[in-house]
């Protein structure tokens, strides 16, 4: 229950997930968003997922994070099966969704509100986190002061001060502009090697996905299923200009394009 | 100089109408009554202040509004809420409010006059109805507009419903409620005056008007409805300042 007061080691925070079939409900239809999904995540892993839009990329990131909880299959954490969201999963959407009404660092403890620690532990740990993203003096800013980058930086704070066994990101840096994202990909990196819990991106830009991920998996539209993965043998940190991760990028492509 | 005259433009306008004003009472003995002479309401107000008139009749007024805009928004914003959180009490008393709501507030005043006197009471009564409907409509539209986006975050910090609430709905809620109170505060002084003239017992700037009416006292008129005005724009502009400063979070740019 309290993740706060046993960090999350690299041996929890194993995702399995098995047979798992959701699909919507359009005028009294079945509509198939995703199809037998198996996917097994290792405790600490980074694993990017790719894939053309539609393929239900999102869908799996939120029934992971506990916001749709009617799915046929298993979802399992560590053995125990998802129904419900959880502060052992933190999440960071597209759009940063920050409370406008709250200054970055009530944002950030807001998440700590149902943690019974005292007063000046949590200030602590707000402020611990505002310095690993590298937001100290924007404590008391509001949302709309904030550059896009900026605002992403508050939102991986509130998703991480959980020290969640799992980290979703949806896109996280998509709406960034490009010099933006290069930034916070490496900030990423260091954050994760930092931390070391398990993270599940989804991405548009495969670049990002090799440069951050263990492992990317490929996905297909209409239904979502998973078609390929690819392992990325490279230590972290890594060098985005390493020929490596070239040769990736072209096997990646060809898997996403070519036939 | 000119950052002066800048700030001073909106009194522009009312001093031409009182130079408008004072001209056409210096016409003929008809325009003396109809519009009487700036002289004749300064010493109105010299004397009424002095006998404490003027002040015994406002401070009654301002106090019905206020304490008929608690209650009205009080009642108002829990009507709202509910109506907003809770699909079966909309469609319980969403269609009889809507329907009573089309009742001007002065058709009331018989009913309520009939009902319970022309005391205090009833006048409260009329004032905070109509307090009542604005925060209701403001209150419905913003709790049932609160972002999904905004809620998936509070699901996903697991917050309690009581903190689901305070820290997420209600704030997102704030502007509009704000916009509901603006509207009750006008229609609440508004009616205060109204509910003054209609039911004349008791202290009021209505009440005033009404005697200085019967006893053809055109200065004491046009000052209440001096007072009246003023006081109604001081109201406004001081609830847009303390709303602005608690939706400072907003961004207006």
């Amino acid at each position: 229950m309290n993740a706060i007061a046993h960090p999350a080691h690299v041996h929890t925070g194993a995702l399995q997930i098995r047979g798992l079939n959701k699909a919507y409900q359009i005028e009294g239809r079945d509509l198939p968003v995703l199809q037998n999904i198996q996917l097994d995540v290792r405790p600490g892993e980074f694993v990017s997922i790719v894939g053309a839009s539609g393929c239900g990329k999102s869908t799996l990131l939120r029934l992971i994070v506990g916001l749709e909880a009617e799915y046929n299959g298993d979802i399992l954490l560590d053995g125990q099966r998802i129904a419900a969201t959880s502060l052992e999963r933190g999440i960071v959407f597209q759009d940063h969704r920050l409370f406008p009404w709250m200054t970055v660092s009530q944002n950030i403890a807001l998440a700590l509100k149902n943690h019974k620690l005292p007063q000046a532990e949590k200030d602590r740990l707000v402020a611990e986190h505002i310095a690993l993203v590298n937001l100290a003096g924007f404590e008391n800013a509001y949302p709309h002061q904030l550059s896009g980058g900026m605002a992403q930086r508050a939102a991986i704070a509130r998703a991480l001060i959980n020290k969640p066994k799992v980290l979703l990101l949806d896109e996280p840096l998509g709406a960034l502009d490009a010099l933006t994202r290069v930034h916070l990909q490496r900030e990423l990196q260091r954050i994760w090697v930092q931390q070391r819990c398990t993270v599940i991106m989804v991405t548009h830009d495969i670049e990002e996905a090799l440069y951050l991920g263990d492992r990317v998996i490929v996905m297909d539209a209409h239904p979502g299923r998973i078609k390929h993965e690819i392992r990325v043998e490279l230590p972290h940190p890594r060098d985005r200009a390493s020929p490596k991760l070239q040769g990736y990028k072209e096997q990646l492509l060809e898997e996403l394009v070519g036939h | 100089m000119l950052p002066l005259l800048k700030k001073s433009r909106g009194l522009l306008l009312p001093l031409l109408l009182v130079l408008a004003w004072e001209y056409a009472s210096r016409q003929d003995a008809a325009g003396a009554y109809a519009f009487v002479p700036l002289s004749a309401i300064g010493t109105a107000l010299l004397e009424m202040l002095g006998n404490g008139e003027l002040l015994v009749n406002l401070l009654a007024s301002l106090a019905r509004t206020s304490s008929g805009l608690v209650l009205g928004i009080l009642f108002g914003v829990t009507l709202g809420v509910m109506m907003a959180l809770s699909s079966v009490a909309n469609r319980l008393i969403g269609p009889l409010f809507h329907s009573i709501r089309q009742v001007p507030m002065l058709g009331w005043i018989p009913l309520i006059a009939m009902w319970f006197g022309n005391g205090e009471f009833s006048k409260v009564l009329i004032v905070s109805l109509a307090a009542f409907y604005p925060m209701v409509l403001n209150t419905y539209q913003g709790f049932s507009h609160v972002e999904r986006r905004y809620r998936e975050v509070g699901q996903v910090l697991v917050l309690t419903p009581v903190q689901q609430f305070t820290q997420v709905l209600l704030p997102a809620a704030l502007p509009s409620i704000a916009t509901g109170v603006l509207h009750a505060l006008a229609f609440a002084w508004v009616t205060a005056i109204g509910s003054e003239l209609f039911l004349s017992s008791g202290a009021g700037l209505g009440n005033l008007m009404m005697n200085a009416e019967a006893g053809s006292r055109m200065e004491v008129i046009v000052l209440s409805v001096l007072c009246i005005g003023l006081l109604g724009y001081l109201m406004t502009l001081l609830f847009t300042r303390l709303s602005r400063h608690l939706l400072r979070w907003r961004n207006l740019r």
